[in-house]
């Protein structure tokens, strides 16, 4: 059954956390957790989500969850899946699932997450992608975008931030062969939630990358994180695709898809300027910018459709 | 040497106020001053504490105050009992509120710093009336070294503003000074809650264990499962002790009648505090928002398609 704002669960089990108000990532946990339920036992490394559901006492997760050291998310979820079954204590729709940031997961915590997909363990991997280190105050991370202007990027004369694309995470865990990967938004939640329940209901490693903008690194009013979300897949400046390895779809290499292909995308200027980060890019920038992103779509269309 | 704590969530302004402090002593009143913020899990909202010191010799002791002449809560649902461990002799807790009355301890006095900023900044940043109410409470800084302190230390835009926000609370301060504050009994429970006026979800209620039925929708569920599975492992999951209050400055306002129950508000809501009404066969009849944890973010209202959202001030009369 597709899950809809009418038909999943009323329990919160990311409930009362500190994160700040409109924060994309803490929305992404939240509606995560409402399709995998109180089973599942998640896991996060440093990071927003951890900082701001553990203050003891005040633990805003309904489920059981853990921190893990930086860079070992993946293997610690590899850990509590091989725990709970050896102990014989695993539950019926139990999802052991990771929540790790984009530097969480495209820099400091790739190595376990390549190791478990590897060794195809069962675990569901969520990076949720404000694209810098916005815990310990937007430092840029592999997933920052070209342009966008962070603590350790700071635009300026020369240049108006970072000088690097984003880092292309979503094929970097495909090309694992891994049985199940996807990209999503929070701006898109009936696509998320397709997805979390796919990926629920599968074995193997499953990896999902959801995008989750953030009020203060970027620089929008918190109530348009929900907007934004959905502008930034309307811009085509991020893609929803899945993902399927050879062992579920039968072919070599496996089967990439977009799941989401506009005829046309929406203009990328307003989106950009909406955001402090961006506010020091010049027309140059953003030739740059839509330069890349027409590029990208050129070769996701022509092989994944 | 006089030490002040400073609780307050962040992005109050209790790190810059603290810093502000030590430049009016430091700058202006030929003092020598630290000032430095505590590292926390903080965030936008999140508790945090500031320590700021002053001293006429230079101060040695880098560590955080664990005792102040001064405890300064720029944010009253900080405010506990166990103000009193870090009250040194003689000391003065001073408390970002609208009403005085509550406080039954002398050692407490209180300032609608939230009131004075709002009246001048157009919103409520209490730091710098705290700032202002300093000079009124001890002869270390006067309120010339205060302005000299946000001069010092904020662009020349904000320091006018900020200045004028001190010099109020200053003169509000000494207006409602020490001795007129009657002497009541800390009764923090009972203390009106404005941001819900009915009381339902009073924020103030303490321990809200998993099973006090005080967000059903998400304790319940809960109450059974230990003797499920992985009873060694932390099961004090989902244990809230203090309500999200304090951080909002606008609240969600539903229109019942014009609202279509699309639940997109419901969906998208990052703190999952839009509560499915339901009657007694089980359907939905309405939505209620949980104002002890919304934080007033706005997104409901952005995403409603039926446009039956309104954010209102708190403490409005709008609702």
């Amino acid at each position: 059954m597709a899950l809809n704002a009418r038909t999943m669960p009323d329990e919160e089990l990311f409930y009362g956390h500190k994160a700040c108000p409109g924060c994309g990532a803490s929305l992404a946990v939240r509606a995560a957790l409402k399709v995998l339920g109180p089973n599942a036992v998640a896991a996060l490394p440093a990071g927003c989500m951890s900082a701001v559901g553990f203050n003891f006492p005040q633990l805003a997760f309904g489920n059981n969850a853990m921190i893990t050291p930086f860079a070992s998310t993946a293997a610690v979820l590899s850990g509590i899946e091989a725990g709970l079954r050896s102990q014989g204590i695993k539950p019926d729709g139990c999802t052991v699932v990771g929540f790790a940031g984009d530097g969480g997961t495209a820099d400091i915590g790739l190595q376990a997450l390549s190791g478990a997909i590897d060794r195809n363990d069962d675990i569901l991997y969520i990076c949720y992608d404000n694209e810098a280190y916005m815990n310990t105050g937007i430092q840029k991370s592999g997933l920052t975008p070209y342009g966008a202007s962070t603590t350790t990027t700071p635009a300026g004369p020369a240049h108006p931030g970072s000088f690097t694309q984003k880092k292309q995470l979503f094929q970097i865990v495909a090309a694992h062969g891994i049985p199940y990967a996807a990209t999503a938004s929070v701006g898109y939640m009936a696509d998320f939630l397709k997805k979390l329940e796919r990926a629920r209901d599968m074995s193997g490693t499953r990896f999902i990358h959801v995008m989750a903008p953030c009020p203060v690194g970027w620089g929008f009013p918190s109530a348009d994180t929900v907007d934004v979300a959905k502008e930034i897949v309307d811009t085509g400046l991020w893609f929803l695709a899945e993902y399927e390895g050879p062992g579920v779809c039968g072919k070599p290499g496996g089967k990439f898809r977009l799941t989401r292909n506009p005829k046309s995308f929406a203009p990328i200027e307003p989106y950009l300027r909406r955001q402090k980060r961006y506010s020091a890019d010049a027309d140059t920038d953003l030739e740059l910018i839509e330069a890349a992103r027409d590029a990208q779509w050129e070769h996701m269309r022509e092989a994944w459709v | 040497m006089l030490e002040f704590i400073w609780h307050a969530r962040g992005g109050q302004g209790a790190f810059t106020a603290a810093r502000c402090l030590g430049a009016a002593a430091a700058l202006s009143a030929g003092q020598h001053a630290l000032a430095f913020p505590t590292f926390g899990p903080e965030r936008r909202g999140a508790p945090m504490r500031a320590f700021a010191k002053i001293s006429s010799a230079p101060i040695g002791d880098r560590s955080a105050s664990s005792s102040a002449q001064f405890v300064l809560f720029l944010d009253q649902t900080l405010f506990s009992d166990g103000f009193q461990e870090e009250l040194a002799e003689g000391g003065i807790a001073l408390v970002n509120a609208k009403e005085p009355s509550g406080f039954a301890d002398a050692r407490v006095l209180t300032l609608d710093a939230d009131g004075i900023s709002s009246a001048i900044l157009g919103r409520p940043f209490p730091n710098t009336a705290f700032l202002g109410a300093i000079p009124a409470l001890t002869e270390a800084v006067s309120i010339q070294d205060i302005e000299h302190g946000i001069r010092a230390t904020m662009p020349p835009k904000l320091a006018d503003k900020n200045v004028e926000v001190a010099k109020a609370a200053y003169e509000a301060m000494q207006a409602n000074g020490l001795s007129d504050q009657p002497s009541r009994r800390c009764s923090h429970r009972s203390h009106a809650n404005t941001a819900d006026p009915d009381g339902i979800h009073d924020p103030l209620v303490s321990a809200l264990r998993p099973d006090d039925g005080w967000t059903p929708h998400l304790r319940e569920a809960f109450s059974a499962r230990p003797a499920d599975f992985a009873s060694s492992t932390a099961f004090e999951a989902g244990y809230l002790t203090t309500p999200n209050a304090g951080w909002r400055s606008l609240r969600p306002v539903i229109d019942p009648d014009a609202c279509t129950l699309c639940m997109s508000c419901y969906l998208y809501c990052p703190d999952g505090t839009i509560v499915k009404e339901r009657d007694a066969a089980g359907d939905v009849v309405s939505l209620a928002v949980d104002l002890a944890f919304c934080k007033g973010c706005g997104v409901c209202a952005k995403v409603c398609p039926a446009d039956c959202i309104q954010m209102v001030p708190e403490g409005g009369d709008a609702a």
